[in-house]
């Protein structure tokens, strides 16, 4: 025993020193586990509060471009209003109300710390669990896709960036062919890729590249990218797509939660399958 | 003002530096440069070891906590802080360093065993930090040419801010 508390006196740096590291190499291991919330992250209280002063400054040196991107989207919705349209003759038949058939919810949150630059880009936003914002919900921007929410705090929540190693969202081009868009950590913050389309699929460039619809997290139809480059090697059954992101990284300030309501019945019943 | 409160201040500063100047510079995704790990480098030569590594390791915390990246800066932040006395004892001459209630700097080592030492310990910080950013990934000559011009620009840069505000020998 008393050779025991000598050993680890005379050694105690070195313990110390591999004792630390092996906490830290844990919580970096841990963190590779997708579903993993991380509980040190910039939603914490203090890292949040000082990115949010920040933001208070630099958000006013890219007003212009803010609302620009938000009169844009204005433009596009005004479009999209019930007004707008014909409505259709319903005097021999019964119409139904349609409005209980909502499935996707909107809110809006600032952007307070945005990174475009190291392999696995995050977003914090200023809303949070008392919002009812939740792990595993969409985010877009005024013009694309975004991000998926990973971990929340009361106030903020961290987003994981599209520009990030784990990305992996359903999309579909115009033929209607499904791929899979990605980010690897060499490209830069303008240009993904896309997946597992065949070669059968006749695209060209400035296609459009948009969510599929399948998973809950996104909606269908919103504006992912579009084809920059297709280049073909070998006689792989798959083209090689560059993309290039509807969202601009460098300057988001605002971007919208996707609220599925319901999402959950699609989860739990697609879960059940897969057991 | 007390060597305490300096170190506090430093930590806060340099923290804020690298979380707001230095982590939005990325040049052709191979220059990303760390200056926050100064605070380690320039302790007092006569701190306890424990306390060192310590405070190593709350310093990359708080920088994990800035970028997400759990645990990566703090790995790397404590095997500096480990290896900090060995290095300063190889380049000690003869009976150690002369001002030894002070801290490392340009006036303290000299020009040479500053910069020697600053190297060293850099370089040691990045290979660590980027094999754990990109572990898997890349292929190992993008790591490396990372690792290497990236350590280049933090070198310079700390040599720098080290001459701009410890050059008077007082």
């Amino acid at each position: 025993m008393r050779n025991l508390i000598i050993f680890i006196r005379q050694y105690f740096n070195f313990l110390l020193f591999v004792a630390l590291e092996i906490f830290c190499l844990t919580m970096v291991l841990r963190d590779n586990n997708f579903q993993h919330t991380a509980y040190l992250n910039s939603s914490e209280a203090i890292t949040a509060w000082i990115y949010k002063k920040y933001n208070d400054v630099q958000y006013y040196f890219k007003l212009k471009d803010t609302n620009d991107s938000l009169v844009a989207q204005n433009t596009r919705l005004l479009n999209q209003l019930a007004v707008d349209f014909d409505r259709p003759d319903t005097t021999g038949r019964t119409v139904t109300d349609t409005s209980s058939g909502r499935k996707y919810q909107y809110l809006y949150a600032r952007v307070v710390n945005n990174s475009v630059n190291s392999p696995n880009n995050y977003i914090t936003i200023h809303r949070g669990r008392l919002q009812n914002v939740k792990p595993d919900m969409g985010v877009i921007s005024p013009s694309g896709v975004a991000g998926i929410v990973r971990s929340v705090s009361d106030n903020y929540a961290v987003v994981m960036s599209v520009l990030n190693r784990q990305t992996s969202i359903s999309a579909r081009i115009d033929s209607g062919y499904t791929g899979t868009v990605a980010w690897q950590p060499l490209q830069n913050a303008v240009h993904g890729i896309l997946k597992d389309i065949p070669k059968s699929a006749r695209i060209k460039k400035g296609d459009p590249v948009v969510t599929s619809g399948f998973s809950t997290l996104f909606p269908p139809g919103i504006p992912i990218g579009y084809v920059e480059k297709i280049s073909d090697k070998g006689t792989g059954i798959f083209h090689t797509i560059t993309i290039r992101f509807a969202t601009n990284f460098y300057n988001l300030q605002y971007v919208y939660i996707i609220g599925d309501l319901g999402g959950n019945e699609q989860k739990t019943l697609e879960a059940t399958e897969t057991q | 003002m007390s060597i305490l409160l300096k170190n506090i201040l430093r930590f806060i500063l340099l923290i804020l530096v690298q979380v707001f100047v230095l982590n939005r510079i990325l040049l052709y995704q191979l220059v990303n440069p760390y200056i926050y790990l100064m605070f380690i480098l320039i302790m007092p030569f006569r701190i306890s070891r424990p306390l060192l590594i310590l405070s190593a390791l709350a310093l990359g915390l708080c920088m994990d906590g800035f970028m997400n990246t759990m645990g990566m800066h703090a790995a790397a932040c404590v095997i500096i802080a480990y290896l900090r006395p060995f290095v300063i004892n190889i380049l000690a001459p003869p009976g150690g360093f002369e001002y030894t209630q002070r801290s490392p700097s340009i006036s303290t080592m000299g020009v040479a065993q500053f910069t020697v030492y600053t190297l060293i310990l850099v370089v040691i910080h990045h290979m660590v930090y980027f094999s754990l950013e990109l572990f898997g990934f890349g292929g190992i000559f993008y790591l490396l040419l990372k690792i290497l011009v990236s350590s280049a620009v933090s070198i310079g840069l700390i040599l720098l801010t080290s001459m701009l505000f410890y050059s008077k020998g007082k």
